[in-house]
């Protein structure tokens, strides 16, 4: 091997270098790009003349790009349901429901992230809000802190799996698959994940009632007035699921237009809530701007580092190297599994959807497993939906899970170390949930076989 | 020091200031969605809807252009915006138990070695090469009823990295003065260094539950103060 060709593994050393100094990771990404590419010139493997490609490439893969106008609108959506306070309600609401049940309170926190997850496509401030809302309550009860802390934090993180879901949308943009396709095969094994929880948590509630109490059967109202609660706090959501999700699965509108749909549907529950104002509003705006910008941003980084690093022969390294271990595609999907695993212990969703997958793409298209999955074109949309799963893992290993790293500033009374040991529970029925997808393929592909027929 | 602070602060202002212009941008875009999905579902039972002067005005080509031109605008205006409110993700692993000294050397490599040449390079090349050119061809949409004048989107790189740069430009100020500047300017300029963006997100949210606590007990006290209460 010639020297210059270690220039793309290189390449990807010093983004793991860099990107851990904490520096932010699309400027990292942009910076290191340019970097490398003045490298290339110097040792001839890369010219002036590429880089000229690198603004059209930005423009068409980030700007021009209908399918991508569904993100900002869902991370509006997301923010301004957030303030519309409909998740206050049903918590309240779905605690008086599940007051019977073992772990009552625990589930009604799952089923409200489920809930809340099918409304929206981001997770950002849900698992504060969640913790803020729910583990006080839960830790008066008397529920023991590890139970506690894992269901939020799982629960609160579904909403970036269950579609609408902003990663399912940059997913079916680098695979070049449609995204209502992997919405609607992301839903069954989203909805797979949040039975395992509530199972678990019963199972758990019945063998050891010490650790999660119930409720007072006193409490609250009863009869028609609870089953008016219930109507009334549960239009709101169904309203919107109906909206995006509806729209979408019935085949009226594109996931663009359904987003967009979205935004102004959240915005509308906001003002019968009567929550939006002006500043309100406003601070809708600006929160989602810098989110959105925080995505793109790194959306631009990942175009010029994949533009140099790409020139320098890096995918086709890549590609080598995988065929060079002849593992055959069993193989190969499962070093990807554990790879995305494993750097979901120190990065989250974006940077491996935006870094991580363009390198594994091409590698993952020419994959072939046969029968397994019954229907060739559902090859991609379903390894797509198996990283989706896998990814949900990522807020969640320690020692830098995007939820625990919230939790922990939540929930000042709770120790790191309980949070740490509550959450392995709930990773490991993520890990079963990933594996159930592995090994039927059905629980992706039959919804989207039945839905789009 | 204090000079450096203070042009740290214009630029920063400056550069804020217009990603809060540009956030607004969502309202257009989701209503332009809509209207495009509604014309549509109006087209099926009303075909002479074509003949309006607003579907002339605005045919769905040009509707759905429009959405990605704002879209465009929208993300490319606020890179600099994001950057100065600290809002690009960053991997806290490590930096976590960094010093503030550490954190802000970093900031002034990264700025320097990073974002000024990234930045710089992305606006030479989209002005000189994509805007440009589309100029000079008077490029507009494929489309013959789409959107014309192409060179107006793609000026939203330029003017995008060009803030990205004011950004960079004010925050390496900022690192400088904390890590040379006299005593009294430093807690001024640790904006970039401090990571407590959990902290102020948590007080948020609270305060949020707390209005929403306060406008709960409000909705009850009504209920109570009514003669018949209750029942409606």
């Amino acid at each position: 091997m010639p020297w210059y060709e270690i220039l793309p593994i290189a390449m990807l050393l010093c983004m793991a270098l860099f990107i851990f100094t904490g520096f932010p990771v699309a400027l990292v990404l942009g910076g290191l790009g340019l970097a490398f590419g003045i490298i290339g010139i110097m040792v001839g493997e890369f010219r002036v003349a590429h880089f000229n490609a690198l603004p059209l490439r930005i423009y068409a893969g980030s700007v021009e790009n209908i399918i991508l106008v569904a993100i900002p609108m869902f991370i509006f959506m997301g923010t301004m349901l957030e303030k519309s306070g409909i998740a206050e309600d049903l918590l309240y609401t779905l605690q008086l429901l599940t007051r019977r049940l073992p772990g009552g309170l625990a589930i009604s926190v799952t089923l409200l992230g489920t809930i809340l997850a099918a409304t929206t496509g981001i997770i950002g401030a849900s698992v504060v809000l969640l913790t803020l809302m729910a583990l006080p309550e839960m830790l008066k009860r008397g529920y023991d802190a590890r139970l506690a802390t894992g269901t939020i934090a799982s629960s609160g993180t579904l909403g970036i799996l269950i579609p609408p879901s902003i990663m399912l949308v940059l997913m079916a943009d680098q695979l070049s698959v449609p995204v209502g396709v992997l919405f609607i095969g992301a839903l069954m094994p989203g909805l797979l994940l949040a039975v395992l929880y509530v199972a678990y948590i019963m199972t758990k509630a019945a063998l050891q009632p010490e650790h999660a109490p119930p409720m007072d059967r006193g409490d609250g109202p009863t009869g028609i007035n609870l089953s008016a609660m219930v109507i009334k706090t549960f239009i709101p959501p169904v309203f919107l699921i109906v909206l995006v999700l509806g729209s979408i699965f019935a085949g009226w509108a594109t996931p663009t237009e359904a987003s967009g749909i979205g935004a102004i549907g959240a915005t509308l529950l906001a003002l019968f809530n009567r929550r939006l104002s002006y500043a309100v509003l406003k601070d809708v705006c600006y929160r989602a701007a810098a989110t959105n910008a925080m995505i793109f941003g790194i959306f631009v980084g990942a175009t010029c580092f994949s533009l140099v690093f790409k020139r320098l022969g890096g995918d086709y390294l890549i590609e080598e190297l995988i065929n060079s271990l002849g593992v055959g595609p069993w193989g190969v999907l499962a070093m990807i599994m554990i790879v995305v695993f494993l750097l979901g212990f120190f990065l989250d969703w974006i940077e491996i959807t935006l870094i991580v997958l363009p390198i594994f793409a091409p590698v993952i298209d020419s994959l072939d497993f046969g029968g397994h999955v019954a229907d060739p074109a559902m090859m991609l949309p379903w390894f797509a939906v198996l990283l989706a799963v896998n990814l949900q893992t990522s807020f969640l290993t320690p020692p830098f899970g995007f939820a625990l790293f919230y939790m922990k500033g939540a929930a000042a009374s709770v120790k790191i170390q309980e949070i740490y040991r509550g959450i392995i529970p709930f990773v490991a029925l993520q890990v079963i949930g990933l594996l159930l997808c592995i090994l039927f393929p059905e629980i992706v592909t039959w919804l989207p076989a039945r839905v789009l027929e | 020091m204090r000079a450096l602070l203070s042009i740290s602060d214009g630029l920063a202002a400056v550069t804020d200031a217009v990603g809060r212009l540009a956030a607004w941008l969502f309202l257009p875009m989701a209503l332009v969605i809509l209207y495009d999905v509604l014309q549509r579902k109006l087209l099926n039972v009303y075909p002479e809807f074509q003949q309006t002067a607003l579907y002339q005005f605005l045919p769905s080509t040009k509707a759905q252009e429009l959405e990605w031109h704002l879209h465009g605008f929208l993300f490319m205006l606020c890179l600099g915006f994001t950057y100065i409110r600290n809002g690009h993700v960053r991997v806290e692993f490590l930096r976590e138990n960094f010093s503030q000294r550490r954190r802000a050397w970093i900031e002034i490599f990264g700025c320097l070695l990073f974002v000024l040449p990234y930045t710089l390079l992305v606006v030479d090349l989209s002005a000189s090469q994509l805007v440009w050119n589309s100029f000079l061809m008077n490029e507009g949409s494929s489309a013959t009823t789409g959107l014309p004048m192409r060179w107006i989107i793609k000026s939203s790189l330029v003017i995008g990295f060009g803030f990205l740069a004011i950004a960079a430009l004010s925050i390496l100020l900022r690192n400088i003065v904390f890590l040379f500047g006299p005593g009294e300017l430093r807690s001024l300029a640790n904006r970039y260094v401090k990571g407590d963006e959990i902290d102020d997100l948590k007080h948020e949210v609270e305060e949020e539950l707390a209005r929403d606590a306060a406008a709960h007990a409000e909705i009850r006290d009504r209920g109570d103060h009514r003669p018949n209460g209750r029942q409606d």
